[in-house]
């Protein structure tokens, strides 16, 4: 039992998903099939890069309320832009320095102007939509755009669709550079202890930027795969994944270091509301228990790892506890 | 000691509660159909979706609906998922056939008949069940000159947002360029936001505030925004027939407030959403159980259900007993 | 002393915050292999040397030499280049990180893989293993390099910030009152910690207000008060009754 408390503490979530997956195959054969796997994965990209960049934020401890709304803003740049008629290129550089843009925005105005971040990638996430609706005037860029812009998103490689392997490739990216580089091993000090961080040399300001604009870089590649992979841009159109992107990150705060943001968390966490979501459908729930039953998985699974988020370092500093 | 309890108690609450759910969705076997909505939060879109499913119970099939709460992403993964579990048909309450065109396109491959409703046409479809906008369009604008005696002058509340109440607005600009003893007042575009009323009430407000006394003829682009503006109206003490009031879609409430001598609004084109969605089912019945061919209910893209203009002459058949 | 400049040498150091003048001219000489105790009351100006000296903040007036140059601190950063390295009470360490990675907290250790010249990732075995013969040199025992700092004692933390320092070998040591808070056994790690230092020739300022611990450790104590250096001399003869008596009066007598 003394053995199996500490895997438990850091494994428990990731089992409680297993014990789903398997109750889900138990019930629905297909959900079990590669097949359906592979829709799974391709599902858990745009949740799953969203979530891994405000992973990146939260790991220096700043909140980015603004991705799903700078995410919109970029589908909507790269569809404006491919609708026009210029090349898959042009478009997907624009919306990936949408991204960018944006973040290092919210980087500078925390670090330099001293604003919370809570506040200001919330004034972000208005300036985001409002452009966003500027740019469309309310109407959806839709079309029959170009292969070789939506086959970004469609189509697969190896048997493993597009999206999987950006997902791969992003997370890849994320991991070996939180747990692998130097500026991994700042932003994780930045964000654990930024005044101890600051005094052992680290340019804790400059992390901060980092952070927060890899974290809008995510929001803008998340952008421009859902205008791929819809072939459409509109300006509300990631709304929805902002509310789960948080959870994702929140739950794996839950699994394998617990406490801190990590890679491998989120993208487990991200990876099992897709399966929750997918297994309900296959096996018929009505719409309104769908909600139901993920909205008690949220709060179930953070409740349980109460201890461990609390100790978080976004959570004290959204206490105001700072060192004396 | 503590932690791997609550672990536990949640890891088992979770399986149950799973295990609950299937149970009640695996009941039936035979023939399932599965309804997606793209807003279940806004009327017409349940309207048709809850009237599908009631048809689809009634003729013994296991039934789900599920709601893609206006997300163009849900939607697409939802269609994708349903495909892995071979549903029997699905049908589409106001889709997305251009954004879904990759998940359209599987359920065609796999074999699985779609129909759409008000949603658009798509080659990897059956059919679209439609009504035709452009006539809806007409009908109101017509009937709402016609009240007016071709005279005076009108506030317009629009929405852009959406193709079908875009169409209507677009008619309505047809109309008024031939007939140019009507003038457009003022003009107020609804934004696509969750709090749209309350857009609608302060966009309507400043317009009335400015021509309410001189306008002869109010135009909505639906019902939902004519009955934010009728509280309005009421509330300022105008009274019924002074504004000619127009709108469209229909509906219980909407014919409730035509026979309503309180109320302003005077008519509605009511597109038959029910109608539409229990003939979804119907059309499913004919060509998956009956094998007729698709032929035999449309040749083309779409099929087209009519709407009826609703006032006071004929409010009384619509009104439930 | 071998060398003919101090290692550090302050010339009419002063710092304001506001109107409120903190330092009033400070002459300070610290010689190499010094252990310099700096006391006095709250309020005498010990914590704005501290700041000045550790570069976290730049001083209002006045001339800083490093071994007979003019210098300047950018930032604590640029203070431990110049060999400079600072222990705060409270913020010595960050307390979720783990042992190595405080130890290496901004002197990471890289390796790069072959065929990969451009990516430089952290060795982390070769990090814990050279944290584990720090802390073994300073006679510190830990069972696990992985161990986040806040599981340790005080004292056991003093020695993984010490570590830092000496990570970046360097040769002035400033510990802001290291002993405050622990008990009798950890006290007396951390002292024998001071004397290796002093052993090993590297120069220490320790700013403490427990005077038997200074006592214990320092080679030279200089009084503090008001803003102005008021006793600087050997520790020979002093303990820790007369040199409280000196805190309090500001006179040696």
């Amino acid at each position: 039992m003394t053995a199996l408390r500490p895997f438990l503490a850091t494994y428990g979530t990731a089992l409680a998903g297993l014990a789903v997956v398997v109750v889900f195959a138990l019930l629905k054969p297909v959900f079990l099939t590669p097949a359906n796997f592979a829709i799974i994965l391709k599902e858990t990209a745009f949740l799953g890069i969203l979530s891994l960049g405000f992973t990146l934020a939260l790991v220096t401890a700043e909140l980015d309320l603004s991705i799903a709304e700078v995410a919109s803003l970029s589908a909507v740049v790269t569809g404006a832009l491919v609708h026009a008629g210029f090349g898959a290129t042009v478009a997907v550089a624009a919306g990936l320095s949408t991204g960018l843009v944006c973040g290092a925005a919210n980087g500078l105005v925390v670090t330099r102007l001293r604003v919370p971040s809570l506040i200001a990638t919330l004034g972000m996430a208005a300036i985001a939509k409002g452009l966003g609706f500027m740019i469309t005037q309310g109407v959806a860029f839709v079309g029959r755009w170009p292969v070789s812009f939506t086959g970004l998103a469609r189509g697969s490689i190896f048997g493993l669709s597009n999206l999987a392997w950006w997902l791969a490739g992003t997370a890849a990216a994320c991991w070996v550079l939180l747990d692998w580089t130097r500026i991994g091993a700042h932003l994780r000090a930045t964000g654990e202890a930024e005044e101890a961080a600051r005094l052992a040399g680290v340019a804790t300001g400059r992390m901060k930027r980092a952070g927060l604009t890899m974290c809008g870089l995510g929001a803008g590649l998340t952008g421009v795969l859902l205008a791929a992979s819809l072939s459409s841009a509109a300006p509300n159109m990631a709304g929805d994944h902002f509310l789960y992107a948080i959870a994702a990150v929140l739950l794996g705060m839950t699994m394998f270091e617990p406490g801190r943001p990590n890679v491998p968390g989120t993208l487990v966490a991200a990876f099992s509301l897709k399966a929750l979501g997918n297994g309900l459908v296959l096996v018929g729930a009505a719409y309104y228990v769908q909600d139901i039953v993920l909205g008690l998985v949220i709060v179930a699974s953070v409740a349980l790892s109460a201890g461990a988020l609390g100790r978080a370092a976004f959570v004290e500093k959204l206490n105001f506890k700072r060192p004396s | 000691m503590n932690e791997i309890t609550r672990r536990d108690l949640v890891g088992g609450a979770l399986a149950l509660s799973t295990v609950g759910l299937a149970g009640t969705a695996a009941a039936a076997a035979g023939f399932e159909l599965a309804v997606v909505a793209f807003q279940m939060s806004s009327e017409t879109h349940a309207r048709v979706a809850n009237a599908a499913a009631a048809a689809g119970k009634a003729k013994g099939w296991s039934t789900t609906i599920l709601n893609s709460e206006g997300s163009l992403p849900k939607h697409a993964e939802q269609l994708e998922t349903l495909i892995q579990s071979k549903p029997s048909a699905i049908i589409v309450a106001m889709g997305k056939p251009v954004e879904a065109e990759e998940q359209l396109k599987k359920a065609k491959d796999a074999g699985i008949p779609v129909v759409m409703v008000m949603s658009g046409a798509s080659p990897h479809i059956l059919f679209d069940i439609e009504a035709n906008e452009y006539k809806v369009g007409a009908e109101a604008a017509l009937w709402l000159l016609g009240q007016m005696g071709f005279q005076g002058k009108i506030l317009t509340e629009r929405f852009d947002g959406n193709v079908g109440t875009r169409i209507r607005g677009r008619v309505l600009d047809a109309v008024l360029a031939e007939n140019t003893g009507v003038k457009v007042v003022g003009s107020h575009a609804m934004a696509r936001t969750q709090s749209w009323r309350d857009d609608v009430r302060q966009g309507m407000q400043t317009q009335l505030l400015q021509h309410g006394t001189e306008i002869d003829g109010l135009w909505a682009s639906f019902d939902g925004q004519a009955f934010v503006i009728d509280d309005i109206l009421k509330a300022q003490g105008v009274k019924k027939g002074q504004i000619k009031f127009v709108s469209i879609d229909g509906g219980a409430e909407t014919f409730r407030r035509i026979a309503d001598p309180d109320s302003l609004l005077m008519a509605t084109v009511a597109i038959p959403f029910e109608a539409m969605g229990s003939g979804a089912v119907e059309a499913l019945d004919r060509i998956v159980v009956k094998k007729e061919a698709k032929a035999a209910i449309t040749a083309g893209p779409y099929l087209f259900m009519d709407a009826t203009l609703v006032d006071a002459v004929n409010v009384a058949q619509f009104l439930k007993p | 002393m071998a060398d003919t400049a101090p290692f550090l040498s302050l010339t009419g150091v002063t710092k304001s915050y506001g109107p409120v003048e903190a330092l009033k001219g400070v002459d300070l000489d610290v010689h190499a292999g010094d252990v310099l105790a700096l006391v006095g009351d709250n309020g005498a100006g010990k914590s704005s040397l501290v700041k000045i000296l550790a570069g976290a903040h730049p001083p209002s007036g006045g001339e800083i030499r490093l071994k007979g140059e003019p210098v300047h601190f950018a930032s604590p950063g640029d203070a431990l280049q110049k060999g400079i390295a600072t222990i705060y009470q409270d913020l010595a360490v960050a307390p979720r990180l783990s042992i190595t990675e405080n130890i290496f907290l901004g002197s990471e250790l890289t390796r790069t893989i072959p065929g990969l010249p451009g990516l430089h990732l952290l060795d982390k075995r070769r990090m814990r293993r050279e944290a584990g013969a720090l802390l073994t040199r300073l006679s510190v025992n830990v069972a696990d390099a992985d161990t986040p700092v806040e599981r340790l004692s005080g004292g056991q933390r003093q020695a993984v910030a010490l570590s830092r320092a000496l990570r970046w070998d360097a040769r002035m040591i400033i510990m802001d009152e290291p002993t405050a808070a622990l008990g009798v056994q950890e006290t007396r790690l951390v002292l024998d910690l001071i004397r290796r230092l002093h052993a090993e020739g590297r120069t220490v300022v320790l700013i403490s207000h427990n005077m038997a611990d200074v006592c214990a450790v320092a080679t030279r104590v200089a009084v503090l008060k008001g803003g102005r250096k008021v006793i600087d001399r050997g520790i020979d003869g002093v303990d820790a009754d007369r040199l409280a008596h000196m805190v309090m009066t500001g006179r040696e007598g």
